[in-house]
């Protein structure tokens, strides 16, 4: 065999210590989770702004899962042989990540014991509908891609990878949809938002997946070699740059709409806000700057600042889906066209602010250390990562 | 052997009660909202449409003499007070989720100096095509034959996805149990709990109650503003020609909110800046 998995041992002290920080993470999450449940009202939401970061965390989290997955497809769609090394460790985390969307849902949603509704009952016109049989659907085939790559099934590998592909796009347009389609949100409605989804997925798996293999082989003392990043991190840079690309066409479009001109200042100009932050910090730290970084190149071949452009634009990308949601929730709508409406006894007509409370900032926080905690365990578990990953084993 | 045989026994104990609780996961039935109507959808649908009209000019001097009596800007007319009281719509003191069912909106034109304030009431619109019915995930949230958007608690999964769709902030989410914030209850109205969405039903049960009985329904704010106030709500059915609302609809320029998205609101709002 060309690529030869191992588990790793996990039995010293760093490696204990490690899985314990995760575990107090993720039951912070759920922790502040029941508190906000229990008391109520414990998050920054509003009747005005009733999708929040917890529900930011659901298409974040697919996209990092359906990047990742691509990824890890890429050897088996393509015939990449030299990816193949990175096809387990990515598919697994793909898996993980689904895990963590569809507990995203069940977190976010108000009537947690109604949450089997959402299988039972299904509504054509309803794009979350869809979507809830899709996520579900596409966990079960990524189990199976998994399942057929530990049995080193050749062919079923390149099938079940075709097939993971085609179904991850599927279900991120969707979730891309959920939002965009939304015609009573003139900030939210825009047909680019699905394709920027699937773009912005690949580039936030892609670059997560590349600290997490730097570390993860830095850590595990196996050999990464550095022309095998160079050409995902060339791929992730070259995303970055059509992510750009779709934001500034986008923004444009809106800003020519001499109906939205308000509304458009809002968002890009208004350094008061958040909404204006997360869009710029995106542009700047989350796609220029780790360009910068990958294109540079003395900093482009260096795995250490390869990881850094991966987290940052990782990070970012959930701002950009602060950005995505809020705007469009925050600014007012207007009723009656031409005339100014301001509710007496709601916050209808007026710039409400919503700024996330530190208990939805833990619910993220705890479920992103979920994935990693269930990716620590399961490179001990399972043979995901190989012992050493250079061009020249496959080459055999 | 006995053991196998207990073993057996258990197996197929076993298979038959994983078999019923499949079943019963699945097959049971469900406690709905939808009303059992006498006459078939089709019949209903042709018979009735409800739907309001909204007497702009009415509203605003009713609005204008209560703020200058009371001095509060923000006061709260008969027929928000009487939805309120009628709907069991808790008050909180916290406005980011104080849920309003109906409320009092200011309108004012831009564009001339000292531009003379409106005042319209909100509230669900009943749409002909209902955003929120279309992307409910579980259609708890579902259009009646008569064209009432209802909710059905029972299965509203409270994902706040209607909230999103919704182009006329008319829906409101229980952040807290209702009866947190509720003096008194209405025992005729369902009670909702934390967790759902919830929102104006034309007091279907005001409705469903006076079909039974063959007599003209009455929504309680309607009731609220003849009684109380300026008489500028008026509710009716669109089907029968001899209707009020007919009447206004064809003898009046209407205005439905939002008309360009298609969703077809059933308030219309008629006398914007007097006539």
């Amino acid at each position: 065999m060309a690529v030869e998995f191992k588990k790793i041992e996990g039995d010293s002290i760093q490696y204990i210590a490690l899985v314990i920080i995760l575990a107090v993470a993720t039951g912070a999450g759920f922790y502040a989770y029941i508190l906000d449940h229990e008391i109520g009202g414990l998050n920054g939401l509003s009747n005005r702004v009733p999708w929040g970061i917890v529900n930011a965390g659901i298409p974040y989290f697919i996209g990092l899962s359906a990047g990742s997955l691509i990824v890890s497809a890429l050897a088996g769609v393509f015939n990449i042989k030299k990816y193949k090394v990175f096809s387990r460790i990515a598919a697994y985390m793909a898996a993980a990540w689904i895990i963590a969307a569809i507990l995203s849902i069940a977190l976010d949603i108000g009537k947690l014991y109604h949450f089997m509704n959402a299988v039972r009952y299904f509504n054509l016109t309803s794009i979350f509908s869809w979507n809830a049989f899709l996520y579900s659907s596409y966990f079960v085939i990524c189990s199976i891609y998994l399942l057929v790559q530990f049995e080193e099934m050749e062919r079923a590998t390149r099938f079940m990878a075709g097939l993971a592909v085609f179904w991850a796009v599927l279900v991120h347009s969707g979730t891309g949809a959920i939002y965009s389609f939304m015609y009573s949100k003139e900030l939210y409605h825009s047909a680019l938002t699905p394709p920027m989804f699937i773009v912005c997925a690949i580039t936030s798996g892609l670059g997560l997946l590349l600290a997490n293999l730097y570390f993860t082989f830095k850590f595990t003392n196996r050999e990464l070699d550095p022309s095998l990043i160079r050409g995902l991190g060339l791929i992730f840079a070259g995303l970055m740059m059509v992510l750009g690309y779709f934001l500034a066409v986008e923004g444009l479009e809106k800003g020519y709409i001499p109906g939205l001109h308000e509304a458009v200042q809002f968002v890009f100009l208004n350094p008061g806000t958040g909404v204006f932050w997360s869009f710029w910090l995106l542009v700047v730290f989350g796609i220029a700057i780790p360009i910068v970084i990958i294109l540079y190149p003395k900093t482009g071949y260096d795995l250490r600042w390869i990881s850094v452009a991966g987290i940052l634009h990782a990070a970012l990308v959930f701002a950009e889906r602060f950005y995505l949601i809020v705007p469009g929730q925050v600014f007012p709508e207007e009723y009656l066209h031409g005339y100014e409406l301001k509710s007496l006894h709601t916050l209808e007509g007026y710039v409400v602010s919503y700024t996330p409370t530190i208990f939805e900032w833990l619910q993220v926080i705890g479920l992103v250390a979920m994935v990693y905690l269930v990716y620590v365990v399961g490179v001990k578990l399972f043979a995901l990562i190989p012992e050493r990953a250079v061009e020249e084993v496959v080459e055999e | 052997m006995k053991s196998g045989g207990i073993n057996m026994m258990s197996r197929r104990r076993f298979l038959i009660l994983a078999g019923a609780a499949t079943a019963g996961a699945i097959l049971t039935p469900q406690i709905s909202a939808k009303t059992q109507f006498v006459e078939s959808p089709e019949e209903v649908e042709s018979n009735r449409r409800w739907a309001m009209a909204v007497d702009v000019d009415k509203c605003t001097e009713c609005m204008e003499e209560l703020i200058a009596k009371t001095g509060d800007e923000k006061v709260k007319p008969p027929c928000v007070v009487a939805c309120d009281k009628e709907n069991n719509v808790p008050e909180f003191e916290e406005k980011r989720f104080d849920p309003q069912w109906m409320r009092i909106a200011k309108l004012k034109l831009e564009k001339p100096v000292n531009a003379k304030e409106f005042y319209i009431p909100l509230m669900c619109n009943h749409c002909e095509n209902p955003p929120c019915v279309q992307v409910c995930l579980t259609k708890a949230s579902f259009k009646r034959p008569d064209g009432i958007v209802e909710i059905d608690m029972h299965r509203c999964i409270g994902c706040r996805y209607c909230m999103i769709a919704c182009p006329y902030g008319a829906r409101s989410f229980n952040f807290r149990d209702p009866r947190e914030g509720l003096k008194e209850v209405n025992p005729n109205v369902q009670m909702r709990t934390e967790g759902v969405v919830e929102k104006c039903t034309f007091c279907v049960h005001r409705i469903d109650d006076a079909i039974a009985k063959g007599e003209e329904p009455i929504p309680a704010c309607v009731e609220a503003c003849h009684k109380y106030g300026k008489g500028a709500l008026v509710f009716g059915n669109l089907k029968d020609p001899n209707s009020e609302i007919s009447k206004i609809l064809r003898e009046n320029i209407v205005v439905q909110l939002r008309a360009n998205l298609g969703t077809d609101p059933h308030v219309f709002y008629t006398k914007l800046g007097g006539e």
